[in-house]
């Protein structure tokens, strides 16, 4: 309503203006009025006016000022014209609702102006702070957008468009839903479907969106509703496709150790690699190259092939290639040992197979060599389809897998030799004739083969109950007889012992034990290895053949022990007989010669006959001998009254000694023998004869007989020479004289007491000597009394 | 075959003469040496007895024969025991034996263990008296 100066009016003249209007309103009413000579009551809605505007627009000060001049200008026309108190009072009354009204006018005024003041303020710390929200928001690392609760964007920050590959308008064009992976969808649709519920206010989640090349870029999202009652959402979007990647490394690397975790065959485990390598990596070709055995060449030995991809021309090359040399990527790879690639196929122009490679589509290559103790033995080539570099930690990556796989192949070749070495020992143990049993160090049966099982006709369970334990008893106690040890204690292998062994049929066997231990790694006796032979056999006729070779070692030494005897019996008899073929012999040659007085020849003619008669005896006795100690000897056994044998040899013996006394002290109770008359005088003959021999200063010879037990005793004794202690053991021998000291000139044959020891025998008796050297000799021999004779004798002897 | 009496005691007569060459006849068999004594003094030559080994190497030491005819087997120490001990005190004195055991080894059993010549009984008298003139002319 107030008029505003057009042109521009510096602001101190334009509050200036402002504030002298309302009194030059004022001013011009007044004159109006005055020319008109109006009542100030007509005038006064026209000052009200202009105080009211004055008071909305101008100071309090100001407008109060405008007030007090225009209610002067009521009253002063009254108070001039000095009119009634009656005109007074209503100019009065006038001019103070005047005062009043803008008094109060004004005070309102300045409330509203200030509220205004106060809004405008608060308004721009509202602008500012936007602004400094919208700013981190574009600033942000992070994807930040609203949407309705439709998914449909309506705010979306820069760093989001980059995320989705799009600009602005073409995202909040295009709903969440609608940019996310066709198999994700159901997820984003369903998590928005809570939301709008009031399920949830708030969804995390990974998503796959697609950009408009085609390309995918996995996200993290998180969705979250500022309110129950909201009608909006704020999304939040962080690209992961470098997490992504690097989890697919690592994913990969997991595959392919647990593809060779288990070092089973080279060739089935080989495409799980490949295809692991080409899956988490992302790669449609997958070749192995192996280095041929001499390390001349590589040959693709195992593919792998992304599915749908017609890679058939390219692989059918692929595997026609034998590389020898040359700078393609397989052969760099070969020779440096070093993860190699291309990044782009397009710039090569080395790559052995190029033109396959281009038709089927592949653009990128890279392979790693598969390392074992630091030699290349094979190298893994990757194709795809699309360009791309090769980042550190995947060369990292494939390097380590080159280097556990070249590992893997190790192991794994030791592992198949290990297991046809397994199955041929099996083959052995399963075929093998002889019997093997596995026993654990507790003695327990383990393992049986068919052999065994079959040789004691038992199934392995009763052999592993009661067969088993049988053996492994008879084997201790073999074990204990030859001082072996136990099975089960300290065998170190090698030990055989056999054992009797009955068969479920009952049939009895010989069974040869043969124990090996097999310790553990910390030498403990891990399990014992027991072979088991059926020797019984073996057994029955080595038992033969050793009772053969027994009788036959016996014989022999039976036949050697003759042997020797009858060498020494010769060379003893000889060297009787040429002693006394020596006198025999020289005197006779001195007699034919002649020239010998008469005395001379009488005694050498004596002394011929001496030793003549000597020979003649010597082989009397050595033919009785003979045919005694060969069982040729026959006795004509009858009733014998020994002390009339007695009696009979004392007669004989004192007419040709008169040196020596007799002496009788015979039983005459004793029962007759049994036994040969002739022999017994031979042996009562002989005894005295000796004793008279050995007593060459006379004595006394005693010969005494009585009963004793079932025999007849019978003892000559003398008080001769004696015998020395070392000789005593002798005198039965064959040619053993007692020839020491004063016996030395005692002539004998050396067969007497063998002779009588012969005949005492041969009845059935024994004879032993007594003797001391000086005190004489005292020879006692029995004979067994005739077994229907207790009484006969007192027949014959009354 | 014994004749009787001739104990122990065997001739321990010195020879006739100083000049002689005496032979010591080392013999338990008193035949024997009967038949030496009597054909080696018919020969012309001393003769001393000894009945067993020690008598032998006594009578050796004592009267210094010029050789000793040793039988072997006699009582006590034999003729082999008796020519060892003989020996060690007179290396030089050549010594017979003269054997009954006369198997084929028996010889070289006598020579290794140190005898002079080996008389195998019965001999011939002619081969005793050669033996003991081969001695006697051999210089001392």
């Amino acid at each position: 309503m107030l008029p505003e100066p057009d042109a521009p009016v510096a602001p101190w003249s334009r509050g200036l203006v402002r504030r002298v209007i309302p009194f030059a309103a004022i001013a011009a009413i007044f004159a109006v009025q005055a020319l008109a000579d109006a009542s100030p009551v007509l005038a006064f809605p026209l000052y009200l006016a202009v105080v009211l505007l004055a008071a909305l627009q101008v100071g309090r000060t100001e407008s109060v000022a405008a007030a007090t001049l225009a209610a002067i200008a009521i009253l002063i026309r009254p108070l001039v014209t000095g009119a009634q108190a009656s005109d007074l009072a209503p100019a009065l009354l006038l001019a103070v609702v005047l005062v009043v009204v803008t008094v109060a006018v004004g005070e309102a005024a300045r409330q509203a102006r200030e509220t205004a003041v106060e809004a405008q303020r608060r308004a721009a710390r509202t602008a500012a702070a936007e602004q400094r929200v919208r700013t981190m928001l574009e600033a942000a690392m992070v994807g930040l957008a609203l949407t309705d609760l439709d998914g449909r964007w309506t705010q979306v920050n820069e760093q989001l468009s980059r995320i989705l590959g799009r600009n602005r308008d073409d995202i909040l064009q295009t709903p969440l839903g609608a940019l996310t992976a066709e198999g994700d969808r159901q997820v984003i649709d369903e998590a928005l479907a809570l939301l709008r519920s009031g399920d949830i206010v708030h969804w995390e989640g990974e998503l796959t969106h697609v950009r408009p090349d085609g390309t995918l870029v996995p996200v993290a999202v998180a969705i979250a509703k500022p309110s129950p009652e909201a009608n909006l959402l704020v999304v939040q979007e962080t690209d992961i496709s470098e997490r992504r990647r690097v989890e697919l490394i690592r994913d990969c690397l997991v595959a392919v150790r647990q593809a060779i975790l288990d070092p089973t065959s080279w060739d089935q485990t080989v495409p799980v690699v490949l295809g692991s390598l080409g899956t988490y990596l992302d790669w449609d070709v997958a070749l192995y190259w192996m280095v041929d055995s001499e390390g001349k060449s590589l040959r693709a030995r195992h593919v792998w092939r992304s599915r749908g991809a017609s890679l058939d021309e390219f692989l059918e090359q692929s595997r026609a290639l034998n590389l020898t040399g040359g700078t393609g990527l397989v052969s760099r790879v070969w020779r440096s040992g070093v993860v190699g690639s291309e990044a782009n196929l397009e710039q090569v122009n080395d790559y052995e197979r190029l033109d396959a490679a281009r038709r089927a589509d592949l653009q990128a290559a890279l392979a790693l060599p598969v390392v074992d103790g630091g030699a290349v033995i094979g190298v893994i080539e990757l194709l795809g389809r699309r360009p791309r570099s090769l980042r550190d930690d995947e060369v990292t990556a494939l390097a380590t897998v080159g280097l556990e796989l070249g590992q893997f192949i190790r192991r794994s070749e030791t592992a198949q030799a290990l297991r046809r070495s397994e199955a041929d020992h099996r083959a052995i143990y399963e075929r093998s004739p002889i019997g093997i049993a596995r026993i654990s160090a507790e003695g327990e049966l383990l393992e049986a083969n068919g052999a065994l099982l079959g040789m004691v006709e038992h199934d392995f369970e009763t052999m592993r109950a009661s067969a088993w334990p049988d053996l492994l008893r008879a084997y201790d106690q073999a074990a204990s007889r030859h001082r072996a040890a136990p099975l089960l204690a300290g065998i170190t292998g090698g030990d055989s012992v056999q054992v009797r062994a009955v068969t479920a049929s009952g049939k009895w066997l010989w069974l040869q034990l043969t124990a090996t231990s097999i310790p553990d790694a910390s030498g403990r006796p891990e399990h014992v290895l027991v072979m088991v032979e059926d020797v019984t056999t073996v057994r029955d006729t080595s038992d033969k053949l050793a009772e053969a070779l027994e009788s036959q070692r016996s014989a022999n030494a039976n036949l050697e022990k003759l042997d020797r005897t009858k060498t020494e019996f010769l060379s003893i008899v000889s060297h009787e007989f040429r002693t006394a073929l020596t006198g025999i012999q020289g005197f006779s040659e001195l007699i034919r010669d002649g020239g010998l007085e008469p005395d001379e020849l009488r005694a050498y003619g004596g002394y011929i006959f001496n030793d003549a008669d000597r020979v003649n005896r010597l082989i009397g006795d050595m033919l009785d001998l003979d045919r005694m100690e060969s069982g040729r000897m026959s006795m004509r056994s009858g009733a014998v009254d020994i002390n009339e044998v007695l009696s009979e040899a004392m007669a004989r013996a004192g007419t040709a000694a008169s040196t020596v006394e007799f002496k009788a002290d015979l039983d005459p109770r004793l029962p007759i023998v049994s036994g040969d008359r002739d022999r017994l005088i031979q042996v009562v003959s002989n005894l005295v004869n000796n004793a008279i021999k050995y007593s060459p200063d006379g004595g006394t010879v005693t010969l005494s007989s009585r009963a004793e037990g079932g025999f007849a005793l019978v003892s000559i004794s003398d008080t001769g020479l004696g015998i020395p202690p070392d000789e005593i053991g002798h005198v039965f021998e064959r040619f053993r004289r007692v020839r020491s000291g004063a016996a030395q000139s005692i002539p004998g044959t050396g067969l007497g007491l063998t002779i009588v020891k012969q005949i005492v025998e041969m009845h059935g008796g024994k004879i032993w000597v007594e003797s001391a050297v000086g005190h004489g000799s005292a020879f006692h021999f029995t004979v067994p009394m005739a077994v229907e004779s207790t009484s006969p004798m007192q027949l014959l002897h009354g | 075959m014994a004749e009787a009496g001739q104990g122990g005691a065997g001739g321990q007569r010195s020879g006739d003469g100083s000049a002689l060459f005496t032979v010591l006849v080392a013999d338990d068999n008193d035949v024997a040496q009967r038949l030496c004594k009597r054909v080696l003094e018919k020969a012309g030559y001393g003769v001393l007895i000894a009945a067993d080994g020690l008598q032998a190497v006594d009578i050796a030491l004592k009267q210094r024969p010029a050789m000793i005819l040793m039988d072997v087997a006699m009582p006590g120490i034999d003729g082999l025991e008796a020519m060892r001990r003989i020996k060690l005190e007179m290396p030089a004195l050549p010594i017979v034996i003269a054997s009954a055991h006369s198997m084929a080894s028996d010889r070289e059993r006598f020579l290794a263990a140190g005898a002079d010549d080996v008389l195998s009984k019965p001999f011939r008298l002619a081969d005793l008296i050669a033996i003991v003139t081969k001695l006697a002319a051999e210089p001392k």
